[in-house]
């Protein structure tokens, strides 16, 4: 369960100041795959990072998963991101001088899994996203999507329970964009609770709630 | 964060940016090299001035008559009373008395009188050529004589040709020499005439030299018959005297009965006190001047004076290292600051797969330490590398000077850690801002690059 209240976002102060996000209330079930449209600069990606516990500079409450994240402390959110949420972004942030598998093992270094396990686990997330024969290779010897394929296996190394994706095809052509959207839905429906920020609705036909946001105001919500 | 994937993920961001690491530590290598070498070179020159130029024994005291003062009554005689007194004093573990020479005495060393035997031995002398044999039979020697008597239990190990024992009627006086003196002899005086230098491995060649008691070359003052006798040199000795020669006490008090009377026989010059611990120095000097006598301090804060220029010429130099290190640790927080504007995005992505703070803080601070101590050992290396050339240099290419030591440089065991230990400090104190930098960092727009 994923709820915010009255949840305000200011970049800037005084008349320059710019409200990210305007006093946004949303209530997400566990398990659902939302899709959260608008244009450039609507708020779509704060939404994401304040879900996401990346930021923690606005007004409002906001509870997922049962933590209310406005009380959490900075170890209590490391915590948080750590145990519950993973993140898929646009440019992938693949590390560039490891291989695919350690780039997927990358949580276990602020886990408890040693080094054999982590190994073991990256290694099955890679099989699993089709990349079981690309364990050794370097980011710069993946194409767009397998690098996407390597950014979400890493999402999910740590098993969280909601996977927060920030425009996760916007780099990868139609085709391929297409794939890792079917991705997406596989995982939604072992369970895992999908957030995409897009401004690519076309893609997401199957999503079982949408939201769009305009000038950091929801102006439209859906749900199945 | 787990250590060893901290110091995983340290070893691999430390490999990735190499050569700004190894930049940044050119300052710290530089900066510790020159610490190593003038902290090394200080303990050096305190070592060999400590053992050879000052050589004091810490748990021994030399006390003396308190000397006469405008007003004041002067102080006890330091007769046999007196030491025993002064060696039943509560932290004295012995009292070892010194008596002066009180009469006249010449030496003569003449060259053509040495017998063909003792020229012979002479030959067989360490490090003895030729030369050298021609340089004795030519050498001519008189010398007015001082001497006194010291307690043998005081010099029992500094004795190695020979006994130091009063001699019976008709053998050669046993002598003791200032290590001070035959420093001085073999540097200068036996380099410029080609004579044999003195050490203990030469003595039991040394032929015995002739000495007149009751005699002088310059003195009228003196009065009765003089005596010819030969003394022998056993041995080498830092409580012998300086300028002069040390007898069996005995000896002395022998013949200061015979040739000046009994009250010269029973007056000490000085006592020199062996205490159980240096800690029981302090209360002994105050018990000691408490029965009216005098501590003999001016070789004592000689030492020191020159222990403590010593210490401020090396702190001063030790000082300048460690500004050059203070410098390089700039350079650190210079290029740290550089290489985290440079990882914003990766600081952001590690915030978001569960980094706190801490964490990022840690990753920083463990990199900085490690080019501290990569920097650190470094430059112990080549610091020791550098003294180690020097000192091989100096050793062979000086010429033999007074006091000259057998190596210019000491390397005490705490030298290293302290230098690693201060090279990683450094380091750690130039890498907090940027530490912090990161630490504070905006998971939310670092990941985004800004």
């Amino acid at each position: 369960m994923i709820r915010l209240n009255n949840v305000t976002r200011l970049y800037g102060e005084g008349t320059g100041g710019v409200r990210a996000l305007d006093g946004v209330t949303l209530e997400l079930p566990a398990g659902a795959f939302v899709t959260i449209v608008g244009t450039s600069g609507s708020g779509k990606t704060t939404l994401l990072n304040i879900i996401g516990g990346l930021d923690t500079s606005y007004s409002g409450e906001v509870e997922v998963d049962g933590w209310k994240l406005m009380e959490l402390n900075d170890r209590g959110l490391s915590e948080y991101r750590r145990r519950t949420v993973g993140f898929v972004f646009q440019h992938f942030h693949l590390l560039e001088h490891f291989d695919s598998l350690h780039n997927v093992a990358l949580p276990a270094l602020f886990g408890n899994e040693d080094d054999a396990s982590a190994r073991r686990r990256a290694a099955e997330l890679l099989e699993m996203v089709g990349l079981g024969d690309k364990l050794h290779r370097r980011p710069s010897e993946l194409s767009g999507g397998q690098k996407q394929r390597v950014a979400i296996a890493r999402a999910l190394f740590h098993r969280p329970k909601i996977l927060l994706a920030d425009e996760p095809t916007g780099n990868l052509d139609t085709r391929t964009g297409g794939q890792i959207i079917e991705l997406f839905e596989a995982l939604n429906r072992q369970g895992l609770t999908v957030v995409v920020v897009t401004h690519e609705q076309f893609l997401f036909k199957h999503h079982s709630h949408f939201v769009r946001l305009e000038d950091g105001r929801i102006v439209e919500s859906k749900q199945p | 964060m787990k250590t060893r994937a901290l110091f995983s993920l340290v070893l691999t961001n430390l490999r990735r940016n190499l050569r700004h690491m190894m930049l940044a530590s050119v300052g710290v290598v530089v900066g510790i090299c020159s610490f190593v070498f003038f902290l090394a070179l200080g303990q050096g020159v305190r070592h060999t001035v400590a053992t050879r130029i000052f050589p004091l024994e810490a748990n021994r005291l030399e006390v003396v008559p308190r000397t006469a003062q405008l007003g004041a009554p002067s102080g006890r005689v330091l007769d046999q009373e007196a030491v025993e007194e002064l060696g039943s004093l509560p932290g004295v573990r012995a009292a070892y008395p010194v008596m002066k020479l009180q009469f006249l005495a010449t030496a003569a060393l003449d060259g053509r009188s040495i017998s063909p035997a003792a020229i012979e031995l002479l030959s067989h002398m360490p490090g003895i050529n030729p030369a050298m044999i021609e340089a004795v039979k030519n050498l001519r020697l008189w010398l007015e004589i001082m001497a006194e008597g010291i307690d043998p239990r005081l010099v029992q190990k500094d004795v190695v040709a020979g006994d130091f024992v009063d001699p019976p009627e008709g053998q050669p006086i046993p002598v003791l020499l200032s290590r001070r003196m035959v420093e001085i002899y073999n540097a200068s005086f036996a380099r410029e005439r080609g004579l044999p230098r003195v050490s203990e491995n030469v003595l039991a060649f040394l032929p015995s030299v002739s000495i007149t008691l009751n005699h002088s070359f310059i003195s009228r003052a003196v009065s009765g018959p003089s005596e010819e006798r030969r003394m022998k040199i056993v041995g080498l000795s830092n409580y012998a005297l300086m300028g002069g020669v040390s007898m069996p006490l005995e000896t002395v008090k022998r013949l200061n009965r015979r040739f000046v009377g009994e009250e010269a026989a029973r007056t000490y010059r000085a006592v020199i006190l062996e205490v159980t611990d240096s800690s029981k120095l302090a209360p002994v000097q105050e018990r000691v001047r408490a029965l009216g006598f005098d501590i003999e301090m001016r070789e004592r804060q000689l030492a020191e004076s020159v222990g403590l220029l010593i210490s401020v010429v090396t702190a001063g130099f030790s000082l300048i290292s460690l500004v050059i290190v203070g410098l390089a640790a700039l350079s650190i927080a210079h290029i740290f600051f550089m290489l985290i504007a440079e990882r914003r995005a990766e600081i952001g992505l590690l915030r978001a797969l569960g980094a706190s703070r801490a964490d990022i803080r840690a990753l920083v601070l463990n990199e900085a330490a490690l080019v501290g101590a990569a920097g650190g050992l470094a430059g112990v290396a080549v610091g020791l590398l550098l003294c180690t050339g020097l000192d091989f240099l100096l050793v062979r290419s000086l010429p033999d000077f007074p006091f000259k030591p057998d190596s210019f440089f000491l390397y005490p065991w705490w030298l290293v850690p302290l230098a690693v230990a201060f090279a990683v400090a450094f380091c750690l104190v130039g890498a907090l801002l940027p530490a912090r930098r990161a630490a504070t960092l905006d998971p939310a727009r670092a990941i985004l690059g800004r």
